[in-house]
């Protein structure tokens, strides 16, 4: 017959591995501030920029949308993103855009430039080993 | 032989008789059309038959199936002005749908065509954004024109636009010869904008 000592750090343990295993992926989120700008010039793509930065501070608000992406054997957010930079651009333009555009006609000439934006904004991103998950906060 | 002439006399006689009082009741029956009943009959007295002096009598029959049509009454023109078609207004009931093509070209120096084609995407989809912001915010439109001894030296229009979009889809993409169309699409609904 067990003892109860024995019985109690045997439940202890087991349920502390549970534990682990449910919260693995809040012990490994990171907050990140994301901003992404792109110009285009007379219809004609002129410049792209991504900027990516750990949050300094604890962000404020709560998820409101995920995106899952394949990690690709990288830990670095950077890297991932422009390996699938596709469906994050199309996740970005989903959350919303500045858009910002000009346009000039002198004497029947003409000359545009627009600007797209998505102002710094807080995202919060978890590592997993096979998914990455990316969810902005509001 | 003499009661026969009696018989043949009596005969003429009532023949005759007879004549006299046709013509003093009626002398003229209008003809009535062969589809359509007569209308008017007018009854004309022989000068002395008739207790009063020569005079015309109307008798006018309205046809019942006229009565049944209906009275058209002559209206006077009025022009027409033209109805303006019913453009789509954000309702609260109703959402509305907004539907753009951007279009966007790629670089001329680009290191391969599936580069050319993503650059070419990103150009289209501003050109989308913009189209979106220009229909649902509206356009800031800036002109100037100087002349100089009567002629246009310069004519310049200057237009912007400035606005956030959010829950834009791209529906379609569609890349031939360089040019890259991006239709997208933004459902508007009132709840969106507080009042």
């Amino acid at each position: 017959m067990r003892s109860r000592d024995g019985d109690y750090s045997f439940t202890r343990s087991i349920s502390s591995i549970i534990f682990l295993l449910l919260y693995s992926s809040a012990i490994f989120a990171d907050e990140y501030i994301i901003s992404y700008r792109y110009s285009v010039k007379n219809a004609t793509l002129y410049n792209e920029t991504l900027y990516i930065s750990k949050a300094m501070k604890k962000c404020t608000g709560k998820p409101y949308d995920t995106l899952i992406l394949d990690p690709q054997k990288s830990e670095n957010l950077k890297e991932i993103l422009l390996a699938n930079q596709d469906e994050f651009i199309e996740f970005l333009y989903k959350i919303g855009l500045s858009v910002k555009h000009r346009e000039e006609t002198l004497n029947g000439v003409n000359d545009s430039s627009t600007i797209l934006t998505l102002p710094s904004k807080c995202f919060k991103v978890d590592f997993n080993d096979n998914s990455v998950k990316i969810a902005p906060l509001k | 032989m003499k009661y026969s002439l009696v018989l043949a006399a009596l005969l003429s006689v009532a023949s005759f008789a007879a004549d006299k009082k046709e013509d003093a009741t009626v002398t003229q029956v209008a003809p009535a059309p062969s589809n359509v009943t007569p209308s008017n009959v007018t009854v004309v007295c022989p000068t002395g038959s008739c207790s009063k002096p020569a005079e015309v009598q109307k008798v006018e029959v309205i046809n019942p199936v006229e009565i049944s049509k209906p009275i058209e009454i002559a209206k006077p023109k009025v022009e027409e002005k033209p109805v303006p078609k019913k453009e789509d207004v954000l309702d609260v009931q109703h959402d509305l749908l907004i539907s753009v093509v951007g279009q966007g070209v790629a670089p001329v120096n680009t290191s391969s065509p599936a580069q050319a084609y993503a650059l070419a995407k990103r150009a289209a989809v501003a050109d989308a954004y913009r189209l979106i912001a220009e229909k649902v915010k509206g356009v800031r439109i800036d002109g100037q024109d100087l002349i100089k001894n009567m002629m246009v030296k310069r004519s310049t229009v200057r237009t912007s636009v400035q606005a956030m979009v959010r829950n834009a889809n791209i529906v379609e993409t569609t890349f031939k010869e360089g040019l890259c169309e991006v239709e997208m699409e933004i459902t508007l609904s009132r709840a969106q904008f507080p009042q």
